[in-house]
């Protein structure tokens, strides 16, 4: 019986509650054997063609003018000047000067337009490619990917993960809505590692293999006689937990070459695009790193200029670590935030919540480096060509990964579209 | 009643002088055809008392109780047994978290604490207060007195917001999940209308919270007038339809007019709670809890017997319709019928279903038995423990006093997502790592362990280790699984904590069996 089939979608029952690699993701052990992912060649092939995302939002609203769409001295620009780039014609703000010689590999939209300038609405468009519609809310980007790229049951960790500045980690996050909960997202707050995924110091590892023994034991001899789908989900439950906790070196940056992790910078941000590459790197769908905080009222130039100096460099560096392991070719890699900022500059030196016409950045699978799509006016108040929704952008991130984004999601057999039909990929950025 | 009507009840329940107990038992044989052949025998006294103890005082019995109940030759034991759990204090907390979560489903307590919600209901429990009144004041009560001020949780932590009240009125007390409703008619059940919806809404469209909804100490408030319309979103047309206070199935309630002037006992003003005239929310608690409104009292018993067999007659607890019939449909009409007739005594209810034959079958599935349907109960069903049953479940079978202080962290782990029904099992990650290393069960272990170090016969640490956490004397083969991990030991007390460990970590103590 569906539950509802048209217009609705509540999905009260239609999935059960937060079962992050629950009863469906459960009962297979075998395809990557007790080593986990890294253990085999076959393994390290199935990851090289393995599709990813890796979203970078930058939170709060970052400014266009001050990244990928400066209008120097005009009323609107600023202080800053717009230097030249690796791709000759385009030209970014002078406070990306490490991302601009990355700019070969980025491809540039100048023209979306979001429709709202309000932080919590403007961060669900962004990332559901859609307007809030009462009666079906739509999932993540992060959910959306982690169900059509990922490994399904084979995967030993999360296929969707977010990195968030700070705060606690968690499960049970309502963004996969109707995919349920198995790919809803799990937080890292700070980077730190999901909680209790280390074995405590007083548990040694004989002691840890010899009480899981026993346990299989008496869940086999339980299963005799009362085996059910309920029982093999709870079972296989600790299975899943010693993959993952078999991969949590993947978790810890400090299992990185020194050297490498230089690159990136010891400071917050660079310790979590450094994290979110190994996570990628082995195997992990989706990874969203959060760089917080771009709400620049007041100061807006002075923000932009610690923000973003924060973010040049390990960008880059980000970008040259995955091209160095041919990881660049099967990763999307997105610049976004909830909104951009108001060419008018406020009289705190601030600019203020903008929607209408700004800027996010592309590279990595599927994306033609270089290419610079939509404009903006003399003074960016308004989009002057191609003016892009998020919609768009869904399409585009999608067929960018190789998925026919015109195809359905069918919860409770109500068709929803992947993204939104009403628009379509940005064919000029796609490679 | 009409003669027919009981000549068919007496054919289909057998004579109706019998006991409710043996009435529910012939509904439920009656309910296979080859049910005798079929249906797994009566559980051993171990699954008994534990499942007892698990349903009755939210947690397993300790070892005293066990092997009390074990050794007890008198053949009356179970139902002594069964009287005794249901008048004890345990019953109380038990049904008072079921209670909790049925009404408020782990939503935030943003309005009315914790606390002083739990002692309400406790107090209603220990009285057994008949249902239909304790609903009555839940649905009246306007949160101004303090006193008496946690009865209005329900509708303050929903902070009154109209469609989130409307659906829980229709899913908690009417077992109707309703949402789909909102937009338009249901496309595919013909008895969820748009109109049922928002007659539903019409009781509280007027009430709000004042002096604003995000006030801590807010009280509710109503207004003399505003109106609920609606359009459907499939209409073209966009034809608007008005609707006034109406139960599901009934008739639109009369409305009193006040002469204009005098809508209001007390009228809006700044910083003044306006009282009108006529009260539509007034309406509200009598109209839901009248018994020819037959659907609240038909919930309140099917989500009882869910409670205590691990599925509803109508599954799910609020999807009834005519589409999706219950499994049973004499039975919960008998149900309804016999617990309107007893005042809507809950804890009567409890202790018919707990004397029943098919309450106390054994959830060992007989060999003869290859695809077991869930709504026949041949076998008992699996109830995977709740958070709380859990944590007490857990604290005393690591032998402490009380289980109170691991009902938080097992509650944040273990709860289903507030506002949503605990479903169908699932064992996520987070869960099973608190399980697996978790800091508040590797500390409640300790105290086994030191139990267990003072017992040097490997036989007698495996008595224990099973009466304590799985409620039932060990198997040869397990005695012989100990032995031999003591023999081996490097370092007994780790070996201890992790054969405890292991037993809290099976199957066998994650389920009520």
């Amino acid at each position: 019986m569906p539950r509802c089939t048209y217009a609705c979608n509540t999905a009260d029952h239609s999935v059960s509650r937060r079962s992050f690699l629950g009863t469906t993701a459960l009962g297979t052990t075998a395809a990557l054997g007790a080593g986990g992912f890294a253990s085999g060649m076959a393994n390290a092939e199935l990851a090289k063609a393995q599709k990813r995302v890796l979203v970078i939002f930058l939170s709060g609203g970052v400014s266009q003018l001050e990244t990928w769409d400066p209008k120097p001295n005009t009323d609107t620009g600023g202080p800053f000047k717009a230097i030249s780039t690796s791709v000759p014609g385009t030209h970014f703000s002078e406070l990306l000067p490490h991302t601009a010689k990355q700019a070969h590999r980025l491809a540039i939209v100048r023209s979306l337009n979001s429709v709202s300038d309000d932080h919590g609405i403007g961060a669900k468009i962004m990332l559901t490619g859609r307007k809030p519609e009462a009666g079906v809310e739509y999932p993540h980007i992060g959910a959306v990917s982690a169900k059509l790229l990922g490994r399904g049951s084979t995967a030993a960790l999360p296929g969707h993960i977010q990195i968030l500045p700070k705060g606690g980690g968690g499960f049970g996050n309502a963004d996969s809505t109707f995919l349920g909960p198995k790919f809803a997202s799990v937080s890292l707050g700070d980077g730190k590692p999901p909680a209790d995924l280390l074995r405590p110091k007083d548990l040694s590892p004989e002691s840890d293999a010899a009480r899981e023994d026993f346990r299989r034991k008496l869940n086999d001899r339980f299963a005799k006689s009362r085996k059910s789908a309920a029982t093999d989900a709870y079972s296989e439950s600790y299975e899943q937990a010693e993959r993952v906790v078999k991969q949590s070196d993947v978790f810890d940056i400090e299992k990185e070459n020194p050297k490498v992790a230089d690159r990136y910078g010891r400071h917050d941000l660079g310790r979590h695009f450094l994290l979110a590459r190994r996570l990628l790197e082995a195997g992990v769908t989706y990874v969203k790193v959060s760089h917080s905080n771009y709400d620049t009222h007041h100061e807006n130039f002075d923000f932009h200029i610690e923000q973003l100096g924060e973010f040049d460099s390990p960008f880059a560096a980000l970008l040259d670590d995955l091209a160095d392991r041919g990881m660049l070719d099967t990763t999307l890699v997105v610049v976004m935030s909830e909104m951009g900022r108001t060419p008018r500059i406020n009289d705190r030196y601030g600019r203020d919540h903008w929607s209408k016409a700004w800027s996010v950045a592309l590279a990595g699978c599927g994306i033609k480096g270089g290419a610079v799509v939509g404009k903006t006016n003399a003074n960016g108040t308004a989009v002057a060509d191609r003016e892009i929704y998020s919609g768009h952008l869904f399409h585009t991130y999608l067929r960018a990964v190789g998925i026919d984004s015109t195809k359905n999601f069918y919860p409770n057999d109500r068709p929803i579209p992947y993204a939104d039909p009403k628009t379509a990929a940005i064919n000029e950025i796609l490679a | 009643m009409p003669l027919c009507f009981l000549l068919a009840a007496l054919v289909a329940v057998g004579d109706a002088r019998n006991p409710l107990p043996a009435r529910i038992d012939t509904l439920i044989v009656a309910g296979h055809p080859d049910f005798a052949k079929l249906a797994a025998p009566a559980a051993d006294d171990a699954e008994f008392v534990r499942r007892a103890y698990l349903d009755f005082t939210g947690t397993i019995p300790t070892v005293t109780q066990v092997t009390a109940f074990l050794t007890d030759s008198s053949p009356n034991k179970r139902a002594t047994l069964i009287n005794s759990l249901i008048d004890s204090p345990g019953y109380v907390r038990r049904m008072t978290w079921f209670l909790d979560v049925t009404l408020m489903e782990r939503l935030a307590d943003v309005k009315v604490p914790r606390a002083a919600w739990e002692a309400y209901l406790q107090a209603a429990i220990a009285e057994n207060r008949p249902y239909d009144a304790l609903v009555r004041e839940i649905l009246s009560n306007d949160g101004a007195d303090p006193k008496t001020r946690p009865a209005a949780k329900f509708f303050l932590d929903r902070e009154l917001e109209p469609h989130l009240v409307t659906r829980d009125i229709s899913r908690i007390f009417l077992g109707r999940n309703l949402t789909c409703a909102q937009c338009h008619d249901h496309p595919v059940i013909d008895d969820y209308k748009q109109s049922e919806y928002y007659g539903i809404q019409a009781f509280v469209n007027r009430s709000f919270l004042f002096p604003n909804a995000k006030a801590p100490t807010a009280i509710i408030a109503e207004k003399a007038e505003g109106d609920v319309t609606f359009v459907s979103v499939f209409d073209k047309a966009k034809k608007q339809f008005t609707i006034t206070p109406k139960m599901l199935g009934a008739k639109a309630l009369p409305e009193e007019k006040p002469e204009k002037g005098k809508e209001y006992k007390v009228a809006p003003a700044a910083n003044v709670r306006p009282i009108p005239a006529f009260s539509r929310r007034a309406l509200l608690a009598g109209a839901l809890t009248a018994p020819e409104n037959t659907a609240f009292a038909r919930t309140a018993v099917n989500r009882i017997w869910a409670m205590m067999l691990g599925r509803g007659l109508v599954d799910a607890v609020d999807w009834d319709h005519s589409s999706n019939p219950p499994s049973h449909p004499e039975l919960l009409e008998l149900l309804t019928d016999e617990f309107v007739s007893h005042n809507y005594d809950v804890k009567w209810l409890v202790r018919q279903i707990a004397h029943t034959q098919t309450y106390q079958r054994s959830s060992e599935v007989p060999s003869q038995l290859k695809d077991i349907p869930a709504d026949r109960y041949l076998v008992a069903n699996l109830k995977p423990l709740t958070p709380e049953q859990l944590a007490f479940a857990v604290a005393q079978a690591c032998g402490q006093p009380s289980g109170t202080g691991a009902v938080g962290p097992f509650r944040s782990m273990f709860s289903a997502r507030p506002g949503e029904p605990q479903d169908a099992f699932s064992s996520t990650l987070d869960q099973t790592l608190f399980l697996k290393y978790g800091a508040t069960v590797r500390g409640m272990l300790a105290s086994r362990t030191a139990a267990l170090a003072k017992l040097t016969d490997p036989d007698a640490v495996a008595e224990e280790l099973f009466l304590s956490v799985l409620s039932r004397r060990p198997t040869p083969d397990e005695k012989k699984d100990i032995a031999d991990a003591l023999k081996s030991a490097t370092d007994r007390n780790a070996t201890l904590t992790g054969l405890t460990w292991a037993l809290i970590a099976s199957a066998e103590f994650r389920f009520n069996h």
